[in-house]
């Protein structure tokens, strides 16, 4: 960051992704694809821009996100069967299951850095993914937990109805640019920023004074947390949460997006990776049966050659720029 | 009584004795330097006075308060920075930043997750002030990694003073320096007695010699000798050894 | 339930644990020497298993004719076959990683767990393409096949003999450790990569041959695990898990902590599976956690690339 340099809090890039994604249920269907898959993206690029914050801006690799995500999805369809039907409760609750869930891994884990940091956050996403499918009493095993319904917004005033694929769009838009706002603000709050420094030199950071694993593990409690909102949207929109989400496989899917996008050098990064990664399912999937195929040859070719990401190819070049002309 | 003590501080690593009965007390306002050989222990005992190794045995007392196996954090917000031989900077920061990220104030607000990390003007002043101290005022927007290693030298020392310390211990801050560096160093540190209580670590005797108040000399994880420049000069020990002969 | 109850549960969790072990060691070779968390060994495991059911059943590419020739071989040639064959044949995937790896050398290790992540779900798909989705039995021969009668329970016999086999596989592997050349560079590598280059030794294809090695260690492991587990696309994942649980738990580094740590997690899913099957698996977990938040580096771990 520049000296004295404060970040405005709405940039041109950001209000231009998101009037983009405000236009695409007027085009999507016209280019071959589908409503329902606009909602998916926004869902995962939530995802992604929440799991980011742990990846890109803390440089904490965790390979067990798919938990806190399925936590969510989990806590959002119970509280909405057992509890209280409403939309602002039930997202509350996704949020909440899965910031605790966060807590108990952040508790284990926040003193590791590194490579065990991502194996043991493998282990502890495998026993909430174990858990969830052996528990049917409670999540309906792998058989998932069914007749979640897309519950109405409720505004006092008015109520909007999300059971079309279109309504839910621009609810799940208004979840995204209120996530992204905040994880904006975020990073270049002073907690973020100190993330970052803590990213870069754990060390140092303790010899200028930082209770560093309480960072570590505040911003994987919030990162689960929003993992957890997102996890939420998406058992609404699938009216149904599954154990697969919270598999090693789907906590692999985050951390490709992530990186395929550029998320360790730009913020919006993730929200590239998620478009990218859903378009290859769908558009790859389309011609041939075997799409991770191709996805997964592309990300091994990023990861020697490119680790900037999709995103950073475009970045680079401008990022250069003031360095050189300095 | 003096600003820090350390009493009889013990370290084993397996079965090497690394630090055997050190004692060392540094008085406030004044400049204390700490020598020895390769090997002997000098950047051990710092890591044990500012927290990174727990003593075997031992206390070490800052202020009055004893801080004998507390952690680096609690001892850095106590008022003791230290700079690392090895530069241990915040790489891909500017200059501006790191020392920014380092002072009290940022720390102050480490819960503040949604408002400007930099936006507060006296921050900023502050920030450029400690650069401008350190030399680096017109190095501010630059990346920490892309700064000359001399430079750099000096933004270990910049990040470390922006903690506001009551004591500053500089870990052989001339390392890998040519004589103007060195010069420059030495300058800086001058400027700096007084202002804060500094320990310095350095294998360049002419450069502690001429800057310290008392020297203590460590050889084999002790304490051989101690005493003023002058003193030092003098004692048989000192001179009879290599280091004795440099000095 | 009495102890003699408990016998069988004991048994299958050795036999498991012993083959895990297997699987760790090639795990953990590739660690030690490359400083790489290979997430695609699991692949390279169930690679070996496809193989061998390719071999054994007989479902080859073959012109017809040749491939009744083979079918008409007794099952027990032809799954002693694939056995050994299914290894070599895995090997050049083996190779194929390494190559891709390089690029990772001296890098933050992050970047090989990713790589190899993307190379499991590559090899993971071109199984699906290959073989679809369904699942496979690899038949055993009618000698080591079924059970028998002892203490009043039965017992299967291929689990007694896959546990031999396995402690025959790593006795194997060890004297290559302990008492080879080659065994020495590698561990010299592992401590030092620089002293291998020093002692004017070819460090790149020290690197391939060990890849080799633990590749073809885990294609064993698939094979012997094939006709207790099933052969599955998934089943790659559900190998290389343990294989890093059993590295973390036996410390990294350590011949017999790896072996250990195999035993436990084996005795563990196996003595749990005794009480509540269903939560079997998660008990590897929860002993891994327990273990690791007590003892850091594992029972026999040094300091080591994880730490980084």
């Amino acid at each position: 960051m520049r000296t004295g340099h404060t970040v405005p809090t709405l940039t041109p890039a950001m209000i231009a992704i998101w009037v983009a994604f405000a236009t695409v249920p007027l085009w999507i269907e016209k280019v071959g694809l589908y409503q329902y898959l606009g909602v998916e993206i926004l869902i995962f690029a939530t995802y992604a821009l929440a799991y980011n914050l742990v990846l890109g801006h803390s440089g904490l690799p965790s390979f067990g996100h798919g938990a806190f995500f399925g936590l969510g999805a989990y806590g959002f369809g119970l509280a909405q069967l057992n509890l209280v039907p409403d939309l602002w409760f039930c997202l509350g609750a996704a949020v909440v299951v899965a910031s605790a869930g966060g807590a108990i891994v952040a508790a284990f884990i926040s003193h590791r850095r590194g490579i065990y940091y991502s194996l043991l956050t493998i282990a502890f996403g495998q026993v909430f993914w174990f858990i969830a499918i052996k528990s049917h009493a409670i999540t309906g095993g792998e058989d998932g937990l069914l007749k979640i319904a897309r519950l109405p917004v409720r505004l006092g005033v008015a109520t909007f109805d999300l059971t079309h694929n279109i309504s839910l769009f621009y609810f799940v838009l208004a979840v995204f640019v209120a996530v992204s706002l905040l994880l904006w603000r975020l990073v270049h709050s002073p907690f973020g920023r100190i993330l970052k420094a803590i990213k870069q030199n754990e060390t140092r950071a303790r010899f200028v004074g930082y209770d560093v694993w309480r960072y570590k593990a505040a911003v994987l409690v919030l990162s689960a947390g929003l993992s957890g909102l997102a996890g939420g949207l998406f058992a609404m929109a699938q009216s149904s949460a599954f154990p697969d989400v919270m598999s090693l496989h789907y906590s692999g899917y985050i951390v490709m997006m992530t990186l395929v996008g550029g998320g360790l050098v730009t913020f919006w990064g993730p929200v590239l990776g998620a478009i990218v990664f859903l378009l290859a399912r769908d558009v790859i999937g389309a011609f041939t049966t075997g799409w991770m195929l191709w996805f997964g040859l592309l990300f091994v070719a990023l990861v020697i050659y490119k680790p900037e990401g999709l995103g950073g190819m475009f970045l680079r070049p401008a990022r250069r720029k003031p360095a050189g002309a300095k | 009584m003096a600003l820090f003590e350390a009493h009889e501080l013990h370290l084993r690593f397996g079965d090497r004795v690394v630090l055997e009965d050190i004692s060392l007390s540094f008085e406030a306002g004044r400049l204390s330097g700490i020598m020895g050989p390769n090997g002997a222990g000098k950047t051990t005992c710092f890591n044990v006075l500012t927290g990174r190794y727990r003593p075997d045995r031992g206390r070490v007392l800052f202020d009055g308060a004893d801080i004998t196996g507390r952690s680096p954090q609690a001892i850095a917000r106590m008022g003791i920075a230290r700079s690392f031989q090895l530069m241990n900077l915040f790489d891909e920061f500017t200059a501006f930043e790191n020392v920014a990220i380092a002072l009290p104030q940022t720390r102050r607000r480490g819960a503040d997750a949604v408002g400007q990390a930099y936006g507060d003007a006296a921050l900023v002043a502050e920030a450029h002030d400690i650069l401008g101290t350190v030399g680096l005022g017109q190095r501010a927007d630059q990346i920490a990694k892309s700064l000359p290693y001399g430079e750099r030298r000096a933004l270990e020392i910049a990040v470390a003073l922006a903690c506001r310390p009551k004591l500053l211990f500089l870990d052989e801050p001339t390392a890998g320096l040519g004589s103007d560096g060195r010069a420059r160093l030495a300058d800086l540190v001058r400027r700096l007695k007084g202002q804060v209580t500094l320990v310095v670590i350095e294998h360049d005797m002419e450069f502690l010699f001429s800057l310290a108040d008392d020297i203590s000399v460590i050889h084999w994880g002790q304490v051989i000798a101690q005493g003023s420049p002058a003193e030092l000069r003098t004692n048989p020990w000192v001179k009879n050894s290599n280091l004795g002969k440099l000095a | 339930m009495s102890i003699v109850g408990l016998l069988p549960h004991l048994v299958n969790g050795l036999a498991l644990g012993l083959l895990f072990a297997l699987l760790a060691l090639g795990f953990m070779l590739i660690l030690g020497l490359m400083e790489q968390i290979n997430l695609a060994h699991g692949s390279l495991f169930a690679l070996g298993a496809y193989f061998a059911y390719a071999i054994a059943t007989p479902r080859l590419p073959l012109p017809p004719d040749m491939l009744q020739v083979w079918a008409a071989v007794p099952l027990g040639w032809r799954f002693t076959a694939a056995m050994f064959l299914a290894p070599v044949l895995v090997a050049p995937f083996g190779v194929v990683l390494e190559r891709l790896m390089r690029r990772t050398y001296g890098r933050d290790p992050l970047y090989g767990l990713l790589l190899t992540f993307g190379m499991a779900m590559v090899i993971e798909e071109l199984i699906r393409i290959v073989w679809g989705t369904r699942d496979y039995m690899l038949p055993v021969p009618r000698g080591i096949s079924g059970g028998f009668m002892m203490l009043d329970l039965i017992w299967s016999t291929y689990r007694f003999w896959a546990a031999g086999f396995a402690i025959v596989a790593m006795a194997i592997v060890w004297l290559v450790i302990e008492h080879t050349r080659f065994g020495a560079l590698v561990k010299a590598g592992a401590h030092d990569s620089e002293i291998v280059q020093a002692l004017g030794h070819d460090l790149e294809k020290l690197r391939v041959w060990v890849f080799v090695l633990g590749t073809m260690m885990a294609a064993v492991a698939g094979v012997i695990l094939a006709p207790i587990w099933g052969i599955r696309p998934h089943m790659g994942v559900d190998a290389v898990i343990p294989a890093f649980v059993i590295i973390v738990l036996g410390g990294v580094g350590s011949f017999w902590g790896a072996v250990l740590g195999g035993l436990l997690v084996g005795m563990v899913v196996g003595l749990s599976g005794a009480y509540a099957s269903e939560w079997s698996m998660l008990s590897m977990y929860l002993l891994l956690i327990l273990v690791v938040t007590f003892r850091s580096r594992g029972l026999f771990g040094k300091k080591s690339v994880l730490e980084a």
